[in-house]
């Protein structure tokens, strides 16, 4: 799996240029193209009582996305990097999958989802909105937010956090695309509570042992490919553990495989990728099985 | 005498419009596509004498288009008109322009019109092109 084109949706507070350039790296992963999106969210320049349609409004935020759009086309371009821009007054998920739809993009970069908790639970973040309905690989940026992580080199340490599901082998081939460009990838399963609970040492130990040999099988199948690879096993509840673990080992970013759990399901008891894609400090790469056709 | 196509490739239907009335006042068959990608299919559908077009584009930006045109014996010899807000500097300056031109005779666009422009200057700028 090659990341040849990367959607890049921002609102420009979240997400800008900085954030663009620690994504640069994937030239020496193939990148080619880069598409931007602004979009406008319709209440922006909606028809307010007595007042009409706000056309100047919405001319004015176009211009001024366009502005910013082709100060960093101008930038790409001389870096000999394809670029196109979308500027949509819309709604932002419906239009999200809309341009997914006409450009195919390899990854989707978006900032952390502005909702307050109150809305997720109802009409769920970004996030959630989206691996949803797209099954693109989905990195969610941390870019400019109080103290969330974000370093130069974006992939050069990633934790791979897997649950061992099908999602997660799509997710370990995606790796195998990043080689040229990681420079080790920690690889963590977390065995959860409740399967530890009312075992003796010795079968604990043996669980370890166990989840310990698959992750280093897996490592000799990344190491196999170039990527240098180190297997971590950690006890406890999974979102906690793996942020851990991020920190322990000084993660750039952290890649996850992402669920298929019913809307209504996830919005009420949440899902590991998912929640620690909106809560974890660290840039997260949320990747879903593809489906064929 | 038969009026001249001229090929109008921009997103902005805005600019679109603009340009349409300009191409329209002078006497000249406006074609439209939204992007680099359906520009070059109108292209090989029916040649225009002329293209107008923009850089930054969804889809197929107007660097990748220019390039095939100007690498394409079919085409090379249609005329075009960068109009864009994107700098001449950073135009030519492309690596991969540059880097996909090295070794071929392309040459700099015909006539490079940054956005925007008064009516009467593009009107000029398409006369001065074919006639």
């Amino acid at each position: 799996m090659e990341i040849k084109k990367i959607l890049f949706v921002t609102k420009f507070e979240k997400l800008c240029y900085n954030a663009l350039t620690s994504l640069l790296v994937l030239r020496k992963a193939s990148l080619e193209h880069l598409v931007f999106l602004n979009v406008i969210e319709k209440d922006k320049v909606a028809m307010k009582r007595g007042r009409g349609y706000l056309k100047d409004e919405a001319v004015k935020l176009k211009e001024m996305a366009n502005i910013r759009f082709i100060d960093w086309a101008e930038n790409l371009f001389e870096m000999g990097l394809e670029v196109g821009a979308h500027i949509k007054i819309s709604s932002f998920i419906p239009e999200i999958l809309k341009v997914v739809k006409q450009e195919s993009p390899d990854l989707i970069v978006i900032g952390r989802s502005g909702k307050g908790p109150l809305e997720q639970l109802y009409a769920g973040s970004d996030v959630s909105e989206l691996t949803r309905q797209t099954d693109v690989p989905i990195l969610v940026f941390k870019h400019l937010e109080g103290d969330n992580i974000v370093p130069e080199q974006l992939f050069d340490r990633p934790l791979f956090a897997t649950n061992w599901s099908e999602t997660n082998k799509t997710a370990v081939e995606y790796i195998k695309g990043l080689k040229n460009v990681i420079g080790e990838v920690h690889l963590v399963h977390v065995v959860k509570e409740r399967v530890l609970k009312g075992k003796d040492t010795h079968e604990v130990q043996k669980i370890r042992k166990t989840e310990r040999k698959r992750l280093e099988s897996l490592c000799g199948e990344l190491e196999h490919v170039g990527i240098k690879a180190r297997a971590h096993v950690y006890a406890g509840e999974p979102q906690d553990e793996i942020e851990k673990a991020a920190k322990e080992y000084q993660a750039s970013i952290i890649i996850l495989g992402s669920s298929d759990k019913a809307a209504i399901v996830e919005r009420w008891i949440g899902s590991v990728s998912k929640n620690i894609a909106d809560n974890s400090i660290y840039p997260c790469l949320l990747i879903r099985k593809r489906h064929s056709g | 005498m038969m009026s001249k196509k001229v090929l109008v490739v921009d997103d902005d239907p805005d600019v679109r419009s603009f340009v349409l009335t300009v191409l329209d006042e002078n006497r000249y068959i406006p074609l439209v596509a939204q992007d680099g990608v359906e520009g070059f299919e109108m292209i090989e559908k029916d040649p225009p004498d002329l293209v107008i077009l923009d850089v930054l584009m969804p889809r197929g930006s107007g660097i990748r288009l220019y390039h095939k045109m100007k690498t394409s014996d079919k085409y090379k010899r249609i005329p075009i008109i960068m109009f864009t807000g994107i700098a001449l500097k950073s135009f030519l300056k492309s690596q991969k322009v540059l880097d996909e031109f090295k070794g071929m005779e392309v040459p700099e666009p015909e006539i490079y019109l940054e956005k925007p422009v008064d009516p009467e200057e593009l009107a000029a700028a398409v006369k001065k092109q074919i006639g």
